[in-house]
């Protein structure tokens, strides 16, 4: 089946096979690389993408399920040699050891900072709930999003921790 | 590599039956595909032909009237009634189990549709439809009908649905605006899990129901407890009405302990 869809600000138009998922088609027929597949089974967030300005795992989503769609990557982040806000502080904060998890993380703190520019930790711990990391301990990760928002005045915590 | 297979997009539901009625036997609903894409990928479901019901055009309409109560699409997502500010006022349990489905990618894709025809005994989303006595609208080339959420499930991942049916919309009815409850899920872990076990407790006037998932072939609704009854006597009726069993998740007896010290816990908190 042939699917436009937009990856980055740019324009892509490709014959797709129907069973192909996004993240195949990102990785190997787009050819980019950054976004990573760990369970396959939305289970790790490795695969995170923002699919129409939210963040799915893009391993549960057909290719041709995107059709027509807006996607942005982690590759759509850095621009030449200058670091996005969001990729700037998890370097700032140490907020990255190994990497694998990161281009997943940092697309689910752009989608939260999209509609919540100011969110609290709490709000941070459940954007990025559905990311595992199992390097940094996800400490940093908070404290990036947090050296990049400034601290809100309300202070919650996680339901159930 | 997943199985392959022929993808289908309908653009109206009249398109839908006919696909539907064409392969009863190797056709499935794509909703959010955070089910179905996995057993694919597991090899648990091999269907030669996948339809996508969300291009169809009322799909993720999620409409409130006095007249028809909550009205959901069968593509309305778990985090489009967690943003819906008439879901989280008129029907705030609805709000409570979709806030402990799955992580946050997840809910932005799951549909509440997809949690309950999946009939898994852990669905999140059927406490709060049971609690709320939601109904099923479903439709195939022959017409529709509707069942209620306590008549819908048959068993473990079985539901009424008949080949060339689907779950067209979800209806929760005006009448249980405003009823208020608590949802208390254990999990192996802080963050994401399938529930080892869940109870919902809801109040709504003078009426309590709770509702279990996890502790029985179907997610099981349980309206014999009354105001009057001590802590320990609403305990008693919660387990006498579900049937838990040893598992990869926990055992029995685990179950079966936490469900009574949760339905104590609800009773003390739900007010």
């Amino acid at each position: 089946m042939k699917i436009k869809l937009t990856v980055n600000g740019l324009g892509y138009e490709r014959d797709c096979a129907e069973h192909r998922t996004l993240l195949r088609f990102i990785r190997e027929d787009l050819g980019l690389t950054g976004t990573k597949e760990g369970c396959g089974m939305g289970e790790c967030g490795a695969c995170t993408v923002i699919l129409d300005g939210r963040a799915v795992n893009a391993c549960m989503v057909l290719a041709v399920e995107a059709d027509g769609s807006v996607i942005s990557t982690i590759e759509g982040e850095a621009k030449g040699q200058s670091l996005s806000d969001i990729q700037a502080a998890f370097e700032r904060n140490h907020a990255v050891q190994c990497g694998f998890c990161t281009p997943g993380m940092v697309m689910s703190v752009k989608e939260l900072l999209a509609h919540d520019p100011k969110p609290t930790e709490s709000a941070i711990k459940e954007a990025v709930e559905g990311n595992f990391c199992r390097c940094t301990g996800y400490t940093q990760i908070v404290e990036a999003v947090l050296d990049l928002t400034g601290r809100p005045e309300a202070k919650g915590e996680l339901r159930h921790v | 590599m997943l199985h392959e297979f022929k993808y289908l997009a309908p653009r109206s539901v009249a398109e839908l039956c006919s696909a539907l009625s064409d392969h009863r036997d190797d056709g499935k609903i794509l909703a959010g595909g955070t089910d179905l894409i996995p057993n694919i990928r597991n090899g648990l479901m091999k269907p030669a032909f996948v339809m996508d019901a969300k291009r169809l055009p009322e799909a993720a309409r999620l409409a409130w009237s006095e007249k028809d109560g909550l009205s959901m699409g069968t593509a309305v997502t778990i985090n489009d009634l967690l943003r819906s500010k008439e879901t989280r006022e008129l029907f705030p349990v609805l709000c409570v189990c979709a806030h402990e489905l799955a992580s946050h990618q997840v809910r932005n894709r799951a549909t509440v549709a997809g949690n309950v025809v999946n009939a898994s005994p852990c669905s999140d989303m059927a406490p709060a439809l049971l609690c709320l006595g939601a109904r099923a609208v479903l439709r195939s080339a022959g017409g529709e009908r509707t069942v209620p959420f306590g008549e819908f499930f048959a068993g473990v991942k079985k539901t009424v649905l008949k080949p060339g049916e689907f779950l067209e919309r979800i209806l929760v009815p005006a009448a249980s605006r405003g009823a208020r409850g608590s949802y208390l899920k254990l999990k192996r872990i802080a963050g994401h899990d399938l529930g080892i076990v869940g109870v919902l407790m809801v109040r709504h006037g003078d009426s309590i129901r709770f509702a279990v998932s996890s502790a029985a072939p179907t997610p099981v609704l349980v309206e014999s407890v009354s105001a009057k009854d001590s802590p320990d006597e609403a305990a008693r009726k919660v387990l006498a009405a579900v049937s838990p069993i040893s598992d990869v998740r926990g055992t029995k007896e685990y179950r079966e302990h936490m469900i009574g010290v949760y339905v104590r816990r609800l009773l003390a908190e739900v007010k």
